[in-house]
């Protein structure tokens, strides 16, 4: 019994504040816009409102301008869109293009990016979900120039106005009297008592200022409750968040299922990541904000806990909790419920010590089934804050590419990405790390047709329209990509074939 | 005792002709662009949004603040180190160097609005882009707009009270004009505070008695003329009616997102409060009682401030959340491109009103205490400026 009620205490925490995922702001994209396939990269900024980066490659050559321009996905923010910019076209690189948009306030927006070329014209539709994240120290450069100044400006205008007390008065000419020196030297005693009662009262009004905007601006995710029931059922309650609701119109709307699903829930356990769930709560009967999952047989120990959600905004959010589990016996898994099982995730992960074989193809992750994974890694190191495609295929166990892969929840793979810290989490498909519930809206309202995968193969899109295409598609899925810092990751790739889903586990290690 | 400085001072003084020197010039359009810089980039944020350091309505700020940095540190380095008898004569000495009072403290007030530049910098990138008038970092800019208003207006008050018959008449008209673009200043700063749907609240009130009254008092005193507060306001009337009704004239295009209002034109800020009327009963009582008890007197002009605001803003604040304002004339039928169309409800309907009568009985009693002490630091002031003289 005491194991339950061990199971049952739960912790919430946050962890790096981030929508849509965790610690990876930037949105990284890849789709159609007409005839060009384009991918996009665009950086958010840390403080809304606040200047974003663009950059966009076209696979395709001839095209000579793209314009971008920010606007809401929905409701009246994306009725009068603003004058689009110009990217700036690299001279090195002519199919290369990049500028900056400004985000003035946080929200659901999509950027709506605008082709021209020898092809004609084609536009596309890229959801960002923007939001502040922190607030950014003074450099001490910076504050000891601004203290600097104020000192000098203190005695200048102490002197200032002891010189207008002591002389401001006299007709020209006259040489100040005993008295009106002294006076002069009150009076600058008396300014500098008061300059610096309104220094420090303007210092505490500062930061009680400062204090207010990180509380109103600073995005923090939706708290959940997170406990198991004796059935093994697991329950999420989602609490309020001020920083939703005071946004009631532009993030905080209804939820909207996401390819297919309400809430994408992810169990790892942790820290060796060695077990792997990626389930689909329902809504308890009656309730807008509690899900329910029926677990899968679960070993126990300490599990993170990422649930995704999108919203009628499109605004995405990935609650975070963790929680210790017992051994759960569980149900069978059903429907687009997975679990995948690997070996601990090393520690203090190096080039030499990848859990999987190395062959020209590139790193190879053999499946419990025996078919195999290879991620067509190539031999650059991986860094941080870079493009990349990360690029995998199904192999039959003679390293023959499948050949009966299926869609899995409309599309042709899905990866999610954890740091060994659990400081990032991204669940990216092959359009990249957009929520594809906000893409499918910015889409329809902008009038833009579904974007391709731009997989190698190009035969398949690699997202399907609802309901699922049963189409056999290319075992090879491509995932455009950023790592947003430094470290050691686990990459959890599931693809679907003869109605199995395979999960291949990569670790890797990224740099500076 | 009479100086051989004063002698020179003198001879030269007697030579003058022309309107006023080449500095109050400076000063009138140095002070002018910073205001009208201020009102257009205001207009800017709400019509077209997207700014940078160099759109044209911060160039004139910047333009207004770096000449009277110029014309000042001019006008202290030849005083110091020239051979203009005249100019020594009229100058203070600060640090060694030698000028008038108000070009010392308007250059002071530049090098603050220099200072203000890194610091609102920060701010954007540590707390996002301008979205609010009173921030600390314009809270800075604003004591260096200070800074060079004052110093552009103690330098042509110690002239003119320097100066006799026409000469003093000539600058007695620069003196009312800068004045009003002062109070303009003042009431930039106040703006959100200062709108039509909170003319119900207490905080209204309080917000146009901290300062307000201190410069009607001080200006009208100031200047010894008996309409000087009436003028004053008036100026500051006609400056905000043209902003009101020039600035919607000229075509603007948001380009920044979200654009919840489709904004065709340049949106100017709000109709203009209606403190003329009070200050047409400030001069009133400035004249009938001007040589009363100082304290007595700044009790009168406080409560006489307070209660004629209440008395003409309180209907003035039914009229402008009516129907009948929404046209170009009171200009309630404006929004900015940021306001979405279910917030058009907050400028037909009173906001920021208290809970109680009580409470906002004790609102307006806080109103009138600010506005007793910004009297009589207004009479103070004013007294202090018709002393003026270097």
């Amino acid at each position: 019994m005491h194991r339950w009620i061990a199971a049952l205490s739960v912790v919430f925490f946050a962890l790096a504040p981030c929508w849509a995922h965790v610690g990876s702001p930037d949105v990284y994209f890849q789709g159609l816009a007409g005839p060009y396939h384009l991918t996009v990269t665009i950086r958010t900024p840390a403080m809304i409102p606040g200047v974003a980066s663009v950059e966009i490659r076209s696979s395709d050559p001839g095209v000579s301008s793209i314009r971008v321009v920010p606007l809401y996905i929905v409701g009246a923010g994306a009725k009068y869109p603003p004058p689009p910019d110009a990217l700036t076209q690299s001279k090195e690189d002519p199919q290369f293009f990049s500028g900056k948009i400004w985000l003035m306030e946080s929200g659901s927006w999509q950027v709506r990016v605008q082709v021209n070329g020898s092809q004609g014209a084609g536009e596309l539709a890229v959801p960002v979900p923007a939001a502040a994240r922190n607030t950014l120290p003074m450099q001490k450069s910076l504050g000891v120039l601004l203290f600097a100044l104020m000192t000098l400006l203190f005695f200048a205008i102490v002197s200032i106005l002891g010189a207008a007390r002591r002389e401001g008065t006299l007709e020209p000419g006259q040489d100040p009297e005993p008295n009106q020196k002294r006076r002069g030297r009150w009076v600058m005693a008396g300014t500098a008592v008061i300059v610096l009662g309104i220094l420090f009262f303007g210092n505490m009004w500062w930061n009680s200022e400062a204090r207010a905007k990180a509380l109103e601006m600073i995005y923090k995710a939706p708290p959940v409750n997170v406990s198991l029931e004796p059935d093994g059922k697991m329950v999420l309650r989602m609490g309020d968040s001020s920083w939703h609701s005071s946004r009631p119109e532009t993030v905080m709307t209804k939820l909207i299922p996401d390819h297919g699903h309400l809430m994408h829930l992810f169990l790892i356990r942790v820290p060796q990541m060695d077990r792997f769930y990626h389930l689909h709560p329902d809504l308890a009967p009656g309730s807008a904000n509690t899900f329910t999952v029926d677990l899968p047989q679960v070993p126990a120990g300490h599990y993170q806990v990422f649930a995704d959600i999108v919203r009628e905004s499109g605004f995405p959010d990935t609650m975070v909790a963790d929680i210790d589990l017992p051994d759960v016996l569980g149900v069978p898994l059903t429907g687009d419920n997975s679990d995948a099982t690997a070996p601990p995730i090393p520690n203090g992960l190096s080039e030499s010590k990848l859990n999987a074989p190395v062959t020209e193809k590139g790193v190879v992750d053999v499946l419990p089934d025996g078919n195999r994974m290879v991620w067509e890694r190539g031999p650059i190191p991986l860094s941080a804050n870079h493009f990349v495609w990360l690029r995998f295929r199904l192999e039959d166990p003679q390293s023959k590419p499948a050949t009966d892969v299926e869609p899995y929840m409309g599309m042709a793979g899905h990866a999610e990405i954890v740091r060994s810290d659990c400081s990032v989490f991204a669940h990216i498909h092959p359009d990249g790390s957009v929520a594809i519930a906000a893409l499918e809206l910015a889409q329809k309202n902008s009038g833009t047709p579904v974007a391709a995968n731009g997989n190698d193969s190009a035969t398949m899109d690699g997202r399907m329209s609802m309901p699922m295409s049963m189409d056999k598609i290319s075992p090879e899925v491509s995932f455009p990509y950023g790592f947003p810092k430094a470290g050691e990751y686990r990459i959890f790739v599931q693809i679907k074939r003869a109605g199995r889903v395979e999960t291949g586990v990569f670790d890797t290690l990224v740099t500076q | 005792m009479t100086t051989p400085a004063a002698i020179a001072y003198s001879a030269v003084s007697r030579e003058r002709t022309h309107i006023a020197p080449w500095y109050i010039w400076c000063g009138l359009v140095g002070a002018s662009s910073i205001v009208f810089g201020l009102y257009w980039d205001i207009s800017w944020h709400m019509s077209i949004g997207r700014d940078t350091f160099w759109t044209p309505a911060h160039l004139l700020i910047q333009f207004g603040g770096i000449l009277m940095c110029l014309t000042s540190a001019y006008l202290i380095f030849s005083t110091t180190w020239g051979h203009d008898p005249a100019a020594k004569a009229a100058s203070v000495k600060v640090w060694g160097f030698r000028g008038p009072l108000g070009a010392f403290l308007a250059c002071w007030g530049g090098v603050v609005m220099v200072t203000s530049a890194p610091f609102d910098n920060w701010w954007h990138n540590s707390f996002g882009l301008d979205v609010e008038i009173v921030s600390p970092p314009h809270m800075v800019l604003g004591v260096g707009i200070l800074g060079v208003g004052i110093g552009a207006l103690l330098l042509l008050v110690s002239q003119m009270n320097r100066a006799q018959d026409q000469e003093r008449k000539n600058l007695l008209c620069l003196y009312f004009y800068l004045c009003g673009v002062l109070l303009s200043l003042h009431l930039l700063f106040l703006s959100e505070y200062g709108n039509g749907d909170q003319m119900h609240g207490a905080q209204f009130y309080r917000a146009l008695s901290l300062g307000v009254p201190l410069i009607l008092v001080a200006f009208a005193r100031g200047s010894g003329y008996r309409w000087g507060a009436t003028v004053t306001a008036s100026i500051y009337t006609a400056i905000q009616l043209t902003q009101l009704w020039g600035l919607p004239l000229f075509p603007a295009t948001p380009k920044l997102g979200p654009v919840f209002t489709n904004v065709t034109h340049m949106i100017p800020l709000e109709f203009p409060v209606l403190i003329v009327i009070p200050a047409i009963i400030i001069d009133l009582l400035l004249n009938r009682f001007g040589q009363k008890n100082k304290w007595l007197l700044a009790v009168l002009l406080g409560v006489a401030y307070v209660a004629v605001m209440l008395v003409v803003h309180w209907p003035l604040g039914n009229f402008l959340i009516s129907p009948a304002a929404r046209n170009w004339i009171f200009g309630q039928n404006y929004f900015a491109y940021a306001v979405p169309p279910s917030e058009y409800h907050f400028q037909f309907e009173f906001i920021d009103r208290e809970a109680t009568f009580a409470l906002f009985c004790r609102g307006i009693g806080i109103a009138f205490c600010i506005a007793i002490l910004s009297s009589r630091i207004g009479l103070a002031g004013g007294d202090a400026l018709r002393r003026l003289r270097r």
